[in-house]
């Protein structure tokens, strides 16, 4: 059978996908374009699917909520240390904050678009070391 | 392999890995002369090495996609090549012309050569990256010109598929903004201006179209996903592509000369181009994931994930650290504009045409893929060439960004050279990250010599 025009490889095979492409994505949007009213919409999101979306969101949206939120952390309390221990006038303090802040940044958009993937294909998927654990991984 | 006249590709290949070799080896000879100013002074003065290490990796790229289109045409047509023989003559062309040139920057001074070449009919030598004499333009006008008609008419009479017509539209656009190099006004605003039209519209405009479609071809090998998702991910990215990357070109019209609107058109613009960058890393991982069979070439699916994700970092993150106008207003023609353009052709085209050979020279020698051994090796030299490159990208972003700060926003500026002597640390480490980067490129280059159990050609 042809394919339908608007067939990216990504259909609904199982409940919740659409939602938890749409927490992947909002978890990226956060980290690249609207950071902060991004996170809200996902934190609105997962507060009010949190106990009754399929499996699968509930998995991608728990992931992406606890990720923002430690990423967020090792990105802000990380920097200020930089800043406040280093002081603005210090050239190193540049050097270390900005590779610092670059390298997890990216780090954390690579994950967030592997999770993408993951969700679009109708998979769960934690994120490494900070990701919270899986409930069910059959899920 | 499919169609016997592929077997053109077999030595543009191997010259374009000849060639990546030389650009590598002149890369930490410029590397020593950073911390060591007279290293193979005055055999091989700063300035020639660096114009051979610029020059080799054009040509070793154009090699690559040559051979890369050279295989891949005839198998999207359907049918055999136009002409064999004379891509095998444009191959010797190109491989002598080329030859010649890095020969005449290394013998004879480049004021010398200029006059030797006939640079005064049409002035278009000592321009960063279009460096080429005269007569090695012409040449390359020729042989593009015949490589173009030559696939074309091999378009004509088979099969067109779209992965085809936008490869064939991506090398069309590398032939046609070469002629700008012709293009030499006096006026130093206009000469830098359309400059970029080569230089910036073949990186960030058509040759991301060659990379795009390369990508669909062997993924598609690979993965056995349906051909009709992948073109649609492939008109997104190409579409992406060119949205971002005509105008994006703005971003080179910052401090030239221009009106000041380019610092807004450039920025917004060149902001959007991790996008495209960003479409294919999740391509190339969503077409992985979603494979209908496990292909036995696994060392071609890594450059290809590894070509998504590198590019992606390369050309659109370190890209847009320093392309909004008042960021690069401070950084312009720092060691951050290195980092980002060693990490970005690395990661975009020479990773890509790794990946082309990767797929296509077991074919071509008569195999689906390579022994498992080769294939361990071959993903050995994977890792430490990125590595490598991830770390000269870190070593030269930290550089610049000391740069930056005492050159340009201290109280108290240094001047260029004493900022250089200050950063020297980070080029050190640079050089040894670049002598691991020549480690893998020597395993790489042995995994062609492996031998063990091949899995057959079907």
């Amino acid at each position: 059978m042809p394919l339908s025009d608007d067939d990216f490889g990504v259909e609904e095979e199982k409940a919740g996908q659409n939602l938890a492409v749409l927490a992947e994505a909002l978890y990226l949007i956060n980290l690249l374009l609207l950071p902060g009213l991004a996170f809200a919409l996902l934190f609105g999101l997962w507060l009010k699917y949190k106990d009754s979306a399929p499996p699968l969101a509930r998995q991608h949206l728990k992931q992406t909520t606890f990720v923002s939120l430690i990423g967020g952390f090792l990105i802000f309390t990380l920097s200020g240390l930089i800043l406040t221990l280093g002081g603005l006038a210090w050239e190193w303090t540049w050097v270390i904050l900005i590779l610092y802040f670059t390298c997890i940044h990216s780090t954390l958009v690579l994950f967030g678009m592997y999770a993408l993937i993951k969700a679009m294909n109708g998979q769960t998927w934690r994120f490494p070391l900070i990701g919270p654990a899986i409930d069910n991984p059959q899920a | 392999m499919q169609f016997k006249s592929q077997a053109v590709a077999k030595p543009y290949f191997i010259a374009a890995i000849g060639l990546f070799v030389g650009q590598i080896l002149f890369g930490l000879i410029l590397g020593l002369q950073y911390v060591l100013g007279d290293f193979l002074f005055p055999a091989i003065p700063f300035n020639v090495a660096r114009m051979v290490h610029t020059n080799l990796l054009i040509v070793w790229l154009l090699f690559g996609f040559m051979g890369g289109a050279y295989f891949m045409i005839p198998e999207e047509s359907e049918t055999e090549l136009f002409s064999p023989k004379l891509a095998l003559a444009m191959f010797w062309i190109f491989l002598v012309a080329g030859a010649l040139t890095i020969v005449g920057y290394l013998t004879v001074p480049y004021a010398t050569l200029a006059a030797m070449t006939g640079n005064n009919l049409i002035e278009t030598m000592g321009r960063e990256f279009l460096e080429q004499p005269l007569p090695t333009k012409l040449g390359i006008v020729v042989v593009a010109l015949a490589f173009l008609f030559n696939l074309t008419m091999t378009m004509l009479k088979g099969k067109k598929t779209a992965i085809a017509m936008v490869l064939m539209i991506g090398l069309w656009g590398l032939a046609v903004f070469f002629l700008f190099s012709f293009y030499n006004p006096v006026n130093v605003v206009l000469d830098k201006f359309f400059w970029w039209w080569t230089v910036h519209l073949w990186v960030e405009g058509v040759w991301e179209l060659i990379l795009g479609s390369f990508l669909a071809f062997v993924l598609i090998k690979t993965t056995g996903v349906d051909r009709e998702v992948i073109e649609k991910w492939l008109y997104v990215i190409v579409t992406l592509t060119l949205i971002s990357g005509i105008i994006g070109t703005g971003h080179h019209y910052f401090w030239i000369g221009t009106p000041e609107y380019w610092q807004w058109w450039g920025s917004i613009f060149s902001a959007l181009e991790p996008i495209p960058f960003f479409g294919m890393t999740v391509f190339a991982f969503n077409m992985v994931n979603r494979r209908r069979r496990e292909h036995p070439n696994k060392a071609a699916v890594l450059w290809a994930l590894g070509t998504g994700v590198m590019s992606f970092l390369g050309a659109g993150v370190w890209g847009f650290l320093h392309t909004l106008a008042p960021v690069n207003y401070y950084t312009h023609g720092t060691q951050i504009t290195a980092a980002h353009g060693h990490m970005a052709f690395y990661g975009a085209y020479a990773m890509v045409n790794l990946m082309m050979i990767s797929y296509a020279m077991p074919i071509l020698r008569g195999r689906a893929a390579n022994s498992n051994k080769s294939q361990v090796l071959e993903m050995w030299s994977f890792w430490l060439m990125t590595i490598a490159m991830v770390f000269i990208t870190l070593f030269l972003t930290a550089a610049g960004i000391l740069q930056v700060w005492l050159q340009r926003v201290s109280d108290t500026p240094l001047p260029f050279m004493v900022a250089q002597e200050k950063i020297q640390l980070f080029y050190w480490m640079r050089e040894w990250a670049g002598v691991a980067f020549l480690i893998g490129l020597i395993v790489y280059i042995t995994s062609f010599f492996v031998g063990g159990e091949e899995e057959k050609a079907k």
